[in-house]
């Protein structure tokens, strides 16, 4: 009997510690996902469209939240602090909901978003090789365009990658003014891809922009002049430079050995924007447009080594005329991971500007990008 | 008759197009690692056609969510993976970008291998300044036969489920695969008793299940956290620790660089042994058997079929 009992005892306590054990365990699994990007920065000069402001400054400063919401839905909320010229903004760069699977490979989100065109804009900022986006996307994009309303997306039943997508948005965060059409922008885009053996794997794209939103009058973007072109475009993440229609094709190869990603990897990307119909005052075969090409190797775990060459050729509306403007640019990137979630990084800028009269038409760039809490899963 | 010709052409391309992404057995298998492929193609044999998604020469922690691997998943009627967090970092992207709604996490195309035993080295408490540390547990289980026998039999319920027309053929298959699987441990159990007590330097946690199963002492970790390639200082302090232990050899998988091993065995004398680690990892290991076969020998530096060859004359 006393046997019996103390042995009970025994299985009661051992079962207690394994149910504190267990339910400790659980509560590891944040229900949501929290997770916070750090960005310092450190520029030693002010080059054309670069929107980064000399000295130290803080970048896309992200907390992020994200979960499932039931076994269709899932949910994300991104908020975005960054310092500029010594003021702190907050931003909301995300706010959406999506399917997680409906008929068809379809999925639709809805909400604030990143849209999808072009290789690079529905990435995060902190997912890219060198410290800023291209000048092509600086220009026509305001850093990377995000905006409110929905999307529709097909994955198509074919044996290799090929998706269709249409998305309508306000359109008011590509102009940077409030306006009164119900859809202000909207993009088609298709990507497809696949892979020429275990080593090497590719990706292309096609996206159509269509602006409908360019005779809208957006306050002092009328009037700027091209010297502060870029310190207007760093504070409101519009476009400086748009037109009617604005097509994008992009292509990315990467390769490493035996595909293992881990220790070597070279990756090569491309793209080409093209801003057609500049505004009501312009020939409709005016056309502005940039591209850039980059190529980053991964030497060893800890280190990669990037080169970026990009160019725009713009015309800056001004008054009833259209300004040309043009710059080329090459930089330099040396970054050192610890682990997947801290690098750093050294960026070398050097630009030839025609009409834009940067500051600086060279800048060194020291940056910082750590990451705790949750870390998505990065796309392709 | 003009226009009849293009119509048929088109749809001919289309129906090319629409089919070739099909797979012509009953069940078409998405598999994140070789391993499970090489379980699925035992347990579900003709009914069951697979993919893995990764190759004995690529870290499983680290991969692209690559389009292909989209297209793949798309067209999945079972996801199976190790899980505990081991893919979380592409994972879920392929996931959501296939849109496919039978492989959704918690559908019953979603079979994770970790959910079905208990894992080794489990924390209550993780942050990252302890590396690639994963809560739920050490997820490299595969290398241990009690485990992955146990894994076989969730599996073969869920391919019952999935497919439940074939349900005695998948009985019979994993009856028969549980009898050798058995029948093999047996073998290797009596082939490995002098690895016990044997002293290893490994380089990441993954051979955890197997050493603890073949009673292996690891005696130093190339690693200086979990995830974090070797690095000078750390291999120079393990050279200093290794002067206290006899070291046998220094275990390295076949996806791993073996730099940072090579510079120790040039210092030590300890011989560098490169592991399969999965199926494919290296020549002779094509299954599941002869990659717990060829493992053996290589631990034991022994053709392991001679020593057969030897018993059974």
């Amino acid at each position: 009997m006393l046997a019996f009992k103390q042995k009970s005892i025994k299985t009661l306590a051992l079962g207690s510690i394994i149910g504190l054990f267990s339910s400790s365990a659980f509560a590891l699994e944040l229900n949501p996902e929290i997770g916070v990007v750090l960005e310092g920065l450190f520029h030693s000069g002010e080059t054309a469209l670069s929107g980064q402001s000399e000295g130290f400054s803080l970048g896309h400063n992200e907390l992020t939240l994200s979960s499932p919401i039931d076994d269709l839905f899932h949910g994300r909320l991104t908020t975005v602090l960054e310092s500029h010229a010594g003021e702190v903004e907050v931003g909301l760069e995300e706010a959406f909901v999506e399917t997680m699977a409906l008929p068809f490979n379809a999925t639709i989100k809805a909400g604030r978003f990143l849209s999808q065109i072009g290789y690079l804009n529905g990435r995060h900022t902190h997912e890219d090789d060198f410290i800023g986006r291209p000048m092509a996307y600086r220009a026509f994009l305001g850093n990377h365009y995000f905006d409110d309303g929905l999307r529709v997306n097909l994955l198509m039943p074919v044996s290799f990658y090929w998706q269709v997508g249409a998305e309508v948005f306000n359109g008011s965060q590509l102009i940077g003014a409030s306006h009164d059409e119900q859809v202000g922008v909207y993009t088609l885009s298709t990507k497809f891809g696949g892979d020429i053996n275990v080593s090497n794997s590719w990706q292309g794209g096609l996206s159509y922009l269509g602006n409908r939103l360019t005779n809208v009058e957006t306050g002092d973007e009328e009037h700027d002049h091209s010297e502060d072109a870029h310190d207007h475009e760093g504070h409101n993440h519009s476009a400086a430079y748009s037109g009617r229609h604005i097509y994008l094709a992009d292509l990315v190869w990467k390769w490493a050995p035996n595909g293992n990603a881990k220790e070597k990897e070279w990756v090569f990307s491309t793209e080409y924007l093209r801003a057609n119909h500049i505004n009501q005052h312009a020939d409709p075969e005016d056309y502005q447009y940039g591209w850039y090409g980059s190529l980053v190797h991964k030497f060893a775990p800890s280190w990669s080594v990037g080169y970026r060459y990009g160019e725009v050729n713009l015309k800056l509306a001004h008054e009833d005329h259209l300004d040309d403007q043009s710059s080329k640019e090459h930089q330099v990137s040396l970054t050192w991971s610890r682990s997947h979630f801290s690098s750093v990084r050294l960026m070398y800028s050097a630009q030839d500007s025609v009409g834009l009269n940067p500051e600086d038409d060279h800048a060194l760039g020291l940056q910082f990008l750590m990451s705790f809490g949750a870390h998505g899963a990065h796309e392709y | 008759m003009n226009i009849n010709r293009i119509a048929a052409t088109l749809f001919l391309g289309v129906s090319f197009l629409v089919n070739s992404g099909l797979a012509t057995a009953d069940l078409s298998v998405f598999a994140c690692e070789p391993e499970w492929k090489s379980l699925v193609d035992e347990l579900g044999g003709e009914h069951v056609s697979s993919v893995s998604a990764t190759t004995a020469f690529q870290d499983p922690h680290h991969i692209e969510a690559r389009p292909s691997l989209i297209a793949k998943l798309r067209q999945a009627d079972l996801l199976i993976c190790t899980g505990a967090e081991l893919e979380i970092g592409w994972l879920p992207m392929l996931q959501k970008k296939s849109a496919n709604k039978q492989i959704q996490t918690n559908h019953l195309g979603y079979f994770m291998a970790s959910e079905y035993v208990e894992l080794l080295d489990a924390h209550t408490h993780v942050d990252r300044s302890m590396g690639d540390v994963h809560a739920a547990g050490n997820p490299h289980m595969h290398l241990d036969p009690y485990r992955l026998l146990r894994i076989a039999e969730k599996l073969s319920k869920r391919l019952k489920l999935l497919d439940s027309e074939n349900s005695n053929y998948y009985q019979g298959r994993y009856d028969k695969f549980e009898k050798n699987w058995q029948a093999a441990i047996m073998q290797w159990e009596q082939d490995a008793k002098a690895l016990k007590g044997l002293q290893v330097v490994v380089q990441h946690a993954n051979w955890r299940y197997l050493f603890a199963w073949l009673g292996i002492d690891v005696v130093a970790d190339l690693e200086p956290k979990p995830g974090l390639p070797p690095s000078t200082s750390h291999l120079v302090s393990i050279l200093e620790s290794l002067k206290m232990h006899n070291a046998s050899l220094i275990a390295v998988a076949a996806y791993q660089s073996a730099t940072g091993a090579h510079w120790l065995a040039n210092k030590t004398d300890i011989p560098v042994v490169i592991l399969p680690f999965t199926v494919g990892g290296t020549q002779e290991a094509t299954d599941l058997f002869s990659l717990y076969r060829v493992t053996l020998s290589l631990l034991l530096n022994k053709d392991l079929n001679n020593i057969k060859q030897e018993k059974t004359d």
